[in-house]
């Protein structure tokens, strides 16, 4: 236990601010009688060099033991005390503030009710103070590594940053290769720059740099632990082809009897791939992965009289018999990086998506215009009779966004953007072609977006602001029903091909990323950011970033400048070599627990698990704080009905001599 | 309620090796009294009872256990407990498995459709006389009382405990053996006692309460007796920080019951135990009847009917009433 | 009820938003009564309802209890653990005969502290019309 509390309080008079409507000096002659004061003094500037000298003075010629600041609210100058009294010795969480400033002498103006509280407030200090308790701040050695979860251009980016800085890297990919998005894109507003162009040596780099583990067709199954020291248990899925031995050349697909059979999820199922594949020629890694939900041999267990890859592969890389493969290792901090999908475009029935193959997505029209898409960078589109080269083109815009019908409030970001370059591609491809975008706004807000957006109008793309109604069938024709609202005229323009300019929409699979790390959801269902402001790349949970699109839509420049703050957040544990733990954490007393569990109920950091305890020859069950994760907030103990666990510095028995020191009767 | 079937089934489980002890209710030693037994061989099986003088819930012994220091090396017994449980009892061993006070392995539940018990106060005063093997049973709709050999029919509503008047789930909720047939659960009445609270005017309700609690003498049985009060340790007995002083007034006496409602509240399973072993007559049941009717309207949560389910006060729906928020 | 009656109001508040916004009222130098004193607490969810009948035993005429609004609560759920079981409790005081005037609850953000002055010129107008509360006052002993 620690010494009989000998408490010094300091009333500060802050120039006339406290002391022109409180009686300062009459306050400390209140405080002055009340148990367990040794001295009480007033000052004018108590966070002045003087004001904390005489403070630091008295610790050491008085031996107080317990400080009290009555001042300023404890969020401005907690910290500076706390130094204060820290550096003469006593524990940082002795000093306790009284707020007299901006809770009392700034609010009231009757100098007699204004004096009266704060003695009041300075007596519920002194009756916290003296049951106060030393905490130390604890620190843990972190983990010099980062896990990376989505190798699209944020995990490729953030990857590159850390692996550079010198810290390890594992990053975690779902499918076979690494590129994500934007390996699927042609050409990048507003620059028209190629897309795989500026990605490929990235992605290159990340594949070859000593620091970076790279691990495409995996998931991570299981994250433990906390900032500093994440465990993390990885599944490698079998690719059936061994990828030390594959040399990447392509044998196999060709041989394969599902060759050009099965639709290509890179190229949005406008292409055909076989069974063992390489999702686009620039993957990285080139080599080939067998589909086991397709592949003739794992799915009947029989491919003729043989399989023709293994038959085919001059390296012998085939192995039917490879199994899942479990890794295990430690991290320090994790970047979540998991990007988006784009909205499902037949939930808009009235658009026909679903009934017309000549209405596509955007996203299609990136795999159309591309040279290396499925029709080699050639625009042709089935009109239901006949394949044609559209002249009559109609864009959609804010399909799937901006739209509560479907559930998205919010504006996907890059779509204006997308349209306006689609349209410049069609443009130069199809010189003739006539071209309409059917808007609601244009929103050309990034560095030179707004002046492609004016080349693009001049390349006679006209721009009609209206809303479509309905898309139907007229022959061969398709038919755009709409108002243009400028003019109010109701129009029905007839069209080859209809692009929807789809927005982005958080992944489907994101819930087992929220429960894999205890991540949150904000409004429109991305990844909730710790603060929407000051920290928009930190979470909730400690050592657990956000970057890119997984976080809400961002275009290519914005998602690579999240990818390097996110980076740099993540690198701080890494560089530092330790986290320092919150001291001010819930603990629990194991003899009265009854191990309800309401606690791990309400913890929203799950910082409590329960363990199994031997009392007194009982096996019981009990709760246990870890300290790295509490933050402190104090809602277990709300909820205990035993009151077994309780947050330091703001114990029960800490707050009820405050209530009763508040209430009169102490 | 076929007593055979009972005894049988009864000794069958108390005969099981896994099986520490089994806790039912034997006919008490006097007049109308009923006691909780605990059998630990098959043939004691023969003295158990269920009739409508079984009021009494005997989850309470599920968590009342006495934990003493084990001698080293020696170890607790850890094997199963049985219990009978009516529908009300049924709800409070779910609620206790909610809150992990006991595992469900470590319980076998052996239910008890029941038709409502009696209070037996009620009883005792339309019926003083006690006889040897006095009894009552179900009959039909009502109960009767064989009391020296003679037959008297009892009319139900005039001894019917008041829990069971406001009874909802007459059937064990929870149970590994189920003696008996299912009951029809019955008309439920709006709960009178409450509304007759509600109706009050602010200050008479302050006035009914504080006479009720001014005659509290602290025996603290109403906590003892309730399922669900099973801290080793609880905090109205605590004196760092000290909640509720010791001594008995007023003051104390009602932050005691506002303390002990509150800790039920979305836990309590309206047994009635609290209120029938009250010995200067508080209506407590009354406070935690409130808190459940609240609990069931406004927040749609009912306790002691999933054991999977969430406690009440450690969980939320973000459209919870927020109506009394300024 | 004498008329120069100034009750005595306990306040729990949030750390993050409540404790904020009172600071935030204090800077813009909003007056409010002096009725009100201050806890302050790391979340609303901290606020065991015990203390809301403590406070009323020793020796408060009315609490006030105020977090961050609903979604915004820095540790995500707290407030919404302390809306449950305060209200329930809310519930039970007025059953018991406590005027509901004597207990409010509150959600104030770190910006707005012309509501917290709302919100505390309310509680005290309302603590004010439901009289002094001695009817449950702790008996103390003077030695």
């Amino acid at each position: 236990m620690t010494d009989k509390p000998k408490i010094g309080v300091y009333v500060c008079h802050c120039g006339i601010n406290i002391s022109a409507t409180v009686d300062v000096e009459a306050v400390a002659e209140y405080a002055q009688n009340l148990p367990n004061v040794h001295l009480a003094r007033t000052y004018s500037y108590m966070c002045s060099d003087p004001g904390q000298a005489l403070i630091k003075k008295d610790i050491r010629e008085q031996g107080l033991n317990r400080v009290i600041v009555a001042s300023c609210s404890p969020r401005m100058h907690e910290n500076t005390f706390r130094k204060a009294v820290q550096e003469e010795g006593l524990n940082p969480y002795f000093l306790e503030i009284a707020n007299i400033r901006e809770q009392c002498s700034w609010v009231h103006d009757n100098k007699e009710e204004a004096t009266a509280k704060a003695k009041k407030i300075v007596a519920s200090a002194v009756a916290k103070s003296r049951l106060l308790e030393p905490l130390e701040s604890k620190e843990v050695d972190a983990e010099p590594a980062a896990l990376i979860i989505g190798a699209g251009i944020a995990g490729i980016q953030a990857s590159l940053d850390i692996a550079d800085a010198g810290f390890k890297v594992y990053l975690v990919e779902k499918s076979p290769s690494v590129g994500g998005r934007m390996a699927q894109l042609d050409k990048t507003f507003p620059t028209l720059d190629c897309s795989a162009c500026i990605l490929t040596p990235k992605m290159v780099d990340c594949a070859s740099h000593p620091n970076i583990e790279l691990m495409t067709y995996s998931e991570v199954e299981e994250v433990d632990g906390f900032v500093g020291n994440f465990t993390v248990r990885v599944r490698k899925k079998a690719r059936y082809v061994d990828v030390n031995i594959c040399t990447g050349c392509g044998e196999c697909a060709k041989a394969c009897r599902l060759a050009n059979r099965i639709s290509s999820e890179f190229d949005e199922g406008m292409g055909q791939r076989s069974a063992i594949y390489l999702p686009f020629p620039q993957a990285v890694p080139a080599k080939y992965t067998i589909d086991p939900e397709n592949c003739l041999m794992l799915t009947r267990g029989k491919c003729g009289k043989g399989p023709r890859c293994e038959e085919a592969c001059q390296a012998g890389a085939i192995n039917f018999e490879q199994q899942d493969e479990i890794v295990e290792f430690k991290v320090g901090a994790i970047i979540v990086a998991t990007g988006f999908d784009t909205f499902d475009a037949s939930r808009k029935p009235e658009y026909g998506y679903s009934d017309y193959p000549n209405v596509i997505t955007g996203l299609e029209m990136e795999r159309l215009v591309s040279s290396s898409g499925p029709t080699g960078g050639e625009i042709k589109v089935f009109n239901g009779e006949e394949e044609i080269v559209p002249k009559e083109i109609a864009f959609i815009k804010c399909v799937g966004s901006r739209d509560a019908s479907v559930g998205n409030e919010y504006c996907s970001r890059v779509c204006c953007m997308y349209t306006a370059k689609q349209a410049h591609l069609l443009r130069e491809k199809i010189p003739d072609a006539r071209i309409r975008v059917y808007y609601m706004d244009v929103r050309a807000f990034g560095k030179g977006y707004e002046e492609f957006y004016d080349r693009v109008r001049r390349e006679n793309v006209r721009y009609i602001r209206g809303n479509p109604s309905e898309i139907f069938k007229r022959g061969n024709k398709l038919v755009v029903k709409v108002e243009d609202t400028l003019t109010s005229t109701p129009l029905e323009d007839e069209v080859d091909m209809v692009v929807l300019a789809v927005g982005l929409e958080p992944r489907a699979d994101m819930r087992q990323v929220m429960d894999l790390l205890r991540l949150s959801q904000s409004g429109d269902r991305f990844f909730l950011e710790a603060h929407p402001k000051l920290r928009p790349v930190d979470t909730a949970t400690d050592g657990v970033f956000l970057a890119g699109c997984c976080q809400g839509p961002k275009d290519i420049p914005d998602t690579v400048a999240q990818a390097k703050g996110a980076a740099s957040s993540a690198m701080v544990p890494l560089a530092r070599g330790k986290v320092t733990i919150n001291a001010q954490v819930a603990t629990v007393d194991e003899s009265t627990c009854r191990g309800c569990g309401y606690c791990v109920n309400v913890c929203p950091y799950s910082a409590i698990e329960m363990v199994t305890i031997n009392r007194f020859g009982h096996e019981v069950e009990v709760a246990r704080v870890n300290e790295a994760l509490c933050k402190g907030c104090g809602s277990c103990s709300s909820v205990c009905l035993s009151d077994s666990i309780q947050p330091k510095s703001f114990r029960d028995r800490q707050i009820l001599p405050q209530i009763a020191a508040l209430g009169g009767m102490s | 309620m076929d007593l055979e079937q009972l005894r049988k089934t009864t000794a069958e489980v108390a005969a099981r090796d896994d099986v520490k002890y089994l806790i039912g209710w034997e006919k008490g030693t006097y007049g109308y009294r009923v006691s909780p037994v605990f059998i630990e061989n098959e043939a004691d099986a023969e003295d158990l009872i269920f009739s409508p003088l079984c009021t009494s819930n005997l989850a309470t012994y599920l968590t009342l256990v006495e934990k003493p220091p084990l001698p080293r090396g020696q170890k607790a017994d850890i094997r199963k407990v049985a219990l009978m449980v009516k529908g009300c009892d049924s709800r409070a061993v779910a609620q206790i498995l909610v809150e992990k006070g006991i595992e469900r392995e470590q319980i076998i539940v052996i239910g008890c459709p029941c038709p409502g018990v009696v209070d037996v106060d009620l009883l005792a005063a339309k019926y003083p006389e006690i006889a040897e093997n006095t009894e009552l049973k179900w009959s039909g709709e009502d109960f009767t009382l064989i009391r020296g050999g003679e037959e008297i029919p009892v009319k139900r509503e005039e001894v019917l405990a008041e829990k069971c008047r406001l009874c909802r789930y007459p059937n064990p909720v929870i149970s590994d053996i189920t003696i008996g047939e299912p009951v029809k659960p019955w008309q439920t009445e709006e709960d009178p006692g409450v509304s007759e609270i509600e109706e009050k005017s602010v200050e008479e309700r302050w006035e009914y309460w504080e006479e009720q609690f001014a005659r509290c003498i602290r025996c603290y049985s109403c906590r003892n007796v309730c399922p669900l009060c099973y801290c080793e340790d609880c905090i109205l007995d605590r004196l760092n920080p000290t909640w509720v002083n010791r001594a008995v007034n007023f003051s104390e006496n009602t932050a005691f019951h506002i303390a002990r409602a509150f800790h039920l509240a979305g836990r309590c399973v309206e047994c009635g135990e609290c209120e029938r072993v009250c010995p200067v007559n508080i209506p407590l049941g009354r406070l935690n009847r409130k808190l459940a009717r609240e609990v069931r309207g406004k927040y749609g949560f009912e306790p002691g009917l999933d054991p999977d389910g969430k406690p009440f006060q450690a969980s939320y729906k973000p459209d919870d009433p927020e109506d009394f928020i300024l | 009820m004498s008329e120069d009656f100034e009750p005595n109001i306990v306040a729990f508040l949030c750390n993050w938003c409540s404790y904020a916004g009172a600071d935030l009222a204090g800077t813009s130098r909003v007056h409010y009564p002096a009725n009100i004193k201050v806890i302050r607490v790391m979340c609303s969810g901290r606020v065991n309802p015990l203390y809301v009948m403590n406070a009323l035993q020793q020796g408060a005429d009315g609490v006030l209890v105020s977090g961050c609004h609903p979604g915004d609560c820095h540790y995500m759920e707290g407030n919404y653990y302390a809306r449950r079981r305060l209200g329930i409790f809310k519930e039970l005081l007025e059953f018991v005969g406590v005027d509901s005037r004597r207990f409010h609850m509150s959600w104030v953000s770190a910006s707005e502290g012309h509501k917290w002055k709302e919100v505390v010129e309310k509680t005290v107008e309302d603590v004010r019309a439901a009289g002094p509360f001695k009817g449950f006052r702790r008996w103390q002993i003077d030695w």
